[in-house]
This record gives structure tokens, sequence and C-alpha cells, in this order.
């Protein structure tokens, strides 16, 4: 595990600008100007995140829809060429392997964008379960630049440098575009809660930055009329929390089901194809989750973090904290957790103990903000 | 005197563990210091035992948090608290505003001055290990 720690195109700037953290292996920006700052300038107006870290694969081949629709939960068969779709992928128990966006490029050919921590294990899932669909899975991480540009002003920001219409590409549809005179594949999809794009820059390895550090730059200087910020994984993790969006290994992992996490919507029992934990997914939908993951809202002054045991009124342990933090636009603790699901309810009290003090809290549906004036189904 | 991006007073004494004290007579006020302020950033969440409670050198005496982090606090002295800063509580981020001033965390009165300070930093030592800590 003693490995030197990767870098991302944009390492010279992020160690100029930020302080860093090692994240999956790589060396990567925790913050730039501050959590706080850099998140409300996502809620508010818009910010830029290298997100290169994270694992990316084509998926190739006449029988791609087919593999996929064996692996992973959600229904691939219904995207068209330039959509994309939230997915899990499960074990044989319906343990989440995974959680991660698929976008259909074109026929035949998918590309699918999971976590950074979870590359090597989802290649090799995925690279085995293809040999029986003769499917081509060919890992593009290392090839790929990959920047998130989130917040109401994402698109005024991004057609300031693009060719194509931005204001015709829908939540989860896709297009390719030049930016700043560079191909690039965008699609209307994020981990913020907010509208936005995520962009890749293709045949841009490390050893070639510059296609990705003139996107980048020209992101910034587009941006800076409606006060772009640069934003690093504290806010990103501040962000999907307060849009109620899972962590990996927090949150879900392959001990959690997708139905027990909150995930229904992406497990198709339906769909034509049967897929793999799909028996286990079943007989869990039928008998029903015994916990359930919840939103918690801290009504005392106190921070919930992970592994922290959420009670009852009456003081016994219903369950446990996944995440938890400050939130920087509700000013107060917020959480992840989860619950016997007859303690489920929400609007309900229960306790987070922090440091040995049980302090209130209420159960409440995500996200934690008010969606009609946040978040990528606000008001305008 | 300043070192690096950090502000050290020199009249304060120093922990190992980024605390400050301020003697005066049998009292001490005690906070954390600039240094560690930043290394925390934003800081939203401030803990101190309660008024009356005894607290021991280099023993936790409470908690910090920022967005992302908890630390302990660990008290510089040996004594029993006599005053907490309660404005904390509302407003935690005066540890980054002002942390030698407005963001003092207690008064704790002395059991034995004597025996702390052996273990204490002048300003000069505690510039000295904050230079060490960032090469």
């Amino acid at each position: 595990m003693n490995q030197p720690l990767r870098a991302t195109h944009l390492y010279q700037f992020h160690r100029q600008k930020a302080k860093l953290v090692a994240f999956a292996g790589f060396n990567m920006p925790i913050w730039y100007k501050g959590i706080i700052p850099e998140h409300m300038a996502v809620r508010t107006r818009v910010g830029l995140f290298d997100i290169t870290h994270m694992g990316r694969a084509l998926i190739t081949g006449a029988k791609s829809e087919a593999f996929l629709n064996y692996v992973i939960t959600n229904d691939a068969s219904v995207l068209t060429p330039l959509s994309a779709q939230y997915s899990t992928m499960c074990n044989e128990k319906g343990g989440i392997k995974d959680d991660f966006v698929l976008s259909q490029l074109e026929q035949d050919q998918f590309l699918i964008v999971y976590n950074a921590a979870n590359r090597e294990k989802d290649h090799s899932w995925l690279v085995q379960h293809s040999r029986a669909f003769s499917t081509e899975v060919e890992d593009v991480s290392d090839n790929v630049a990959m920047f998130a540009v989130q917040g109401p002003e994402a698109q005024h920001t991004l057609q300031k440098i693009a060719d194509a219409d931005l204001s015709k590409i829908e939540r989860f549809k896709c297009a390719w575009t030049k930016l700043a005179g560079v191909q690039a594949f965008l699609s209307r999809t994020g981990y913020t809660g907010e509208d936005g794009f995520e962009v890749f820059v293709w045949n841009t390895p490390i050893s070639k930055p510059e296609n990705a550090l003139k996107v980048w730059d020209a992101i910034l200087k587009a941006g800076e009329e409606f006060g772009i910020e640069p934003c690093g994984l504290g806010a990103r993790d501040t962000l999907r929390l307060e849009a109620g969006m899972c962590l990996y290994g927090n949150d879900i992992d392959e001990n959690t089901t997708p139905l027990e996490a909150g995930l229904g919507f992406v497990v198709k029992l339906k769909k034509e194809a049967s897929f793999i934990g799909k028996e286990a997914l079943l007989k869990q939908k039928n008998e029903g989750v015994k916990r359930k993951r919840i939103g918690l809202r801290m009504m005392e002054k106190g921070i919930p973090r992970m592994r922290q045991d959420v009670l009852n009124e009456s003081g016994q342990r219903i369950g446990y904290v996944t995440s938890g933090t400050f939130s920087p636009l509700l000013e107060y603790g917020v959480a992840m957790a989860y619950v016997s699901v007859e303690n489920a309810t929400e609007g309900a009290t229960v306790m987070v103990r922090i440091r040995g003090q049980p302090l209130k809290a209420e159960i409440v549906k995500f996200p934690f903000y008010d969606p009609t004036k946040y978040g990528y189904t606000r008001q305008k | 005197m300043r070192v690096l991006d950090y502000e050290i007073p020199d009249d304060l004494y120093y922990s190992k563990e980024h605390e400050w004290v301020r003697l005066e007579g049998k009292e001490a006020t005690v906070g954390i210091t600039d240094y560690a302020q930043k290394q925390l950033h934003e800081i939203v969440y401030v803990e101190v035992q309660k008024e009356g409670e005894e607290v021991k050198q280099f023993q936790t005496m409470g908690t910090v948090e920022s967005v992302k982090s908890v630390s302990d606090i660990f008290s510089p002295v040996t004594g029993k608290i006599t005053e907490v800063n309660t404005e904390l509580a509302d407003s935690p981020e005066l540890l980054n505003q002002d942390p030698y001033e407005k963001g003092w965390l207690a008064k704790i009165s002395l059991t034995d001055l004597k025996k702390d300070m052996e273990k204490l930093l002048t300003a000069k030592q505690y510039a000295d290990y904050i230079k060490t800590m960032e090469t």
C-alpha cells in the first residue's frame, strides 16, 4: 500500500492553490479557499472540481447491453445513445459492489464511471463477467481527464466556451462538443445535487496534459463573472451529503443492499434480463428490509460523525451514523444513518450519541435542503 | 513574533499539542495557537469541559471540530476550570479569527504552576518546534 501517490493533470495547480490530501491513491485537493466558501459557490453560483481520480471504462460489443443488464441492477436497455443513468452493481447476496453513472455513447458502446477507490475491483469484476458476452471492457481511466462544473451558473459558464447549445442537453443526457477548442464529452450529471455537467477530455494521458489544462483554465476564466471557485474533495463530500447522495465505503458497501440504502429506484426487478444479486434482492423486497438509510437533522448543537450510535428516545440503540458533517448551507449537523425499519419514521425524534452524550435529532427526508430553493429542482 | 505564516505572541507559553497559556498570577487563560487554527481551518464547533471541573496537563479538556475533522484539545496546564468562553458556542469561528484573544477557551486556576512549566515551551522554543513541523 506504500506506493507513491498518483497525480492528476492538474497537480501543479492543486499543489500551489490547495491543501492536498491522499484519496484513493491520488494526491487530491481537499480545499482551496475552504470547504464552506467552495460549498456555497456551488449551491449559489458555480464550482469546478477535478475528478480525474474516478474510474472510467468503455464497454464495447454487440452484446454490451446484455452484458450490462447482467451485471447492473438498473435497466441499461432504456438508455439511448447520449443518455445516462445512475445504477449499482451487486454481488450474489445483493450487496453493493459499487454505484456509478452509466452512459451510452453509441449503439453497442457504453461508458461507466465508478468510484476511485473501486477502480481495480470494478474493472476485474466487469472483465470477469464480460467473457460470457464476448464484450470488451477497456479501462480508459488514465487516458481521460474529468472535471465537474456544478451549480446554478454551470450552464452559463460552460456555454461561453462550448460549441454545442447546452440548453438542449437535459439532465442525464450527454453531448460531444468542443470546449475552448478541445473535443470533449459532456454529461448533465453530478454529485452535488445541483444542475451541472461532468466534462470528459479524451485522449489526454497525464504525460500529455495540455488539453486538460486548457479546458480547466478556460472554465475558470469563463466562470469568473459568475464567481466560480475551484472546489476540493471537502466540498464535494459536504455537497453530496446535503443532497442525500451516498458515498461508497461510508453509506453503502458490499454488506448493504440498494433496497436498504433507499436506492430501490435503480433496482429493476422486472427487467427482462436476470442479473447478479436479483434473487437476493427479490427475496429482500418481498420480505421487507430490516434497516433503512435515513437522514438526520441535529436539533441540538453537535456534529454527527461516522460510526456514532443512533438511539431512540428511551436510549436503546436503533442504528448508527454512516456519514455526518456540519452543513455549510443549513449551518447545523446533518447525517446519514441506518436504523431499524420500525424506527425509521420521518419526523420522529431520535438521539445521536456524540462523545457519550445523546443529542436530539430529527429523521428527515433527502435532500436536507429545500428542493424548491436549492439543487437542480430549484424554482428559478 | 511571526514564524512562517504563524503568529506566536512572545508573552505566552505553549504546548507541543498547539495550545497556548497566558499566565495571570495563579490563574491561566488557555486556547489553541494560530498554527492549530490554520491547520484545522473553518472551525464550526467547540466543546470545552465545564466550569468547576478538574483538568490535567496534556489530558483532554475539550473537542474542536472543523467541517471534516474532529480534534481533541489537550489542557496545557493542571488545575480547575474557573470560566469557559461561552461565546464560542454560537461563534466557534472566533478560534479562526482571533485565536489569542476573543478565541480563548477557558480560565484555569493552577494547582502546580512550577511543574506545568517544566513541560511548556517559550515562544522561541515553540517557534523552533513549528519550523520542524513545516519541513
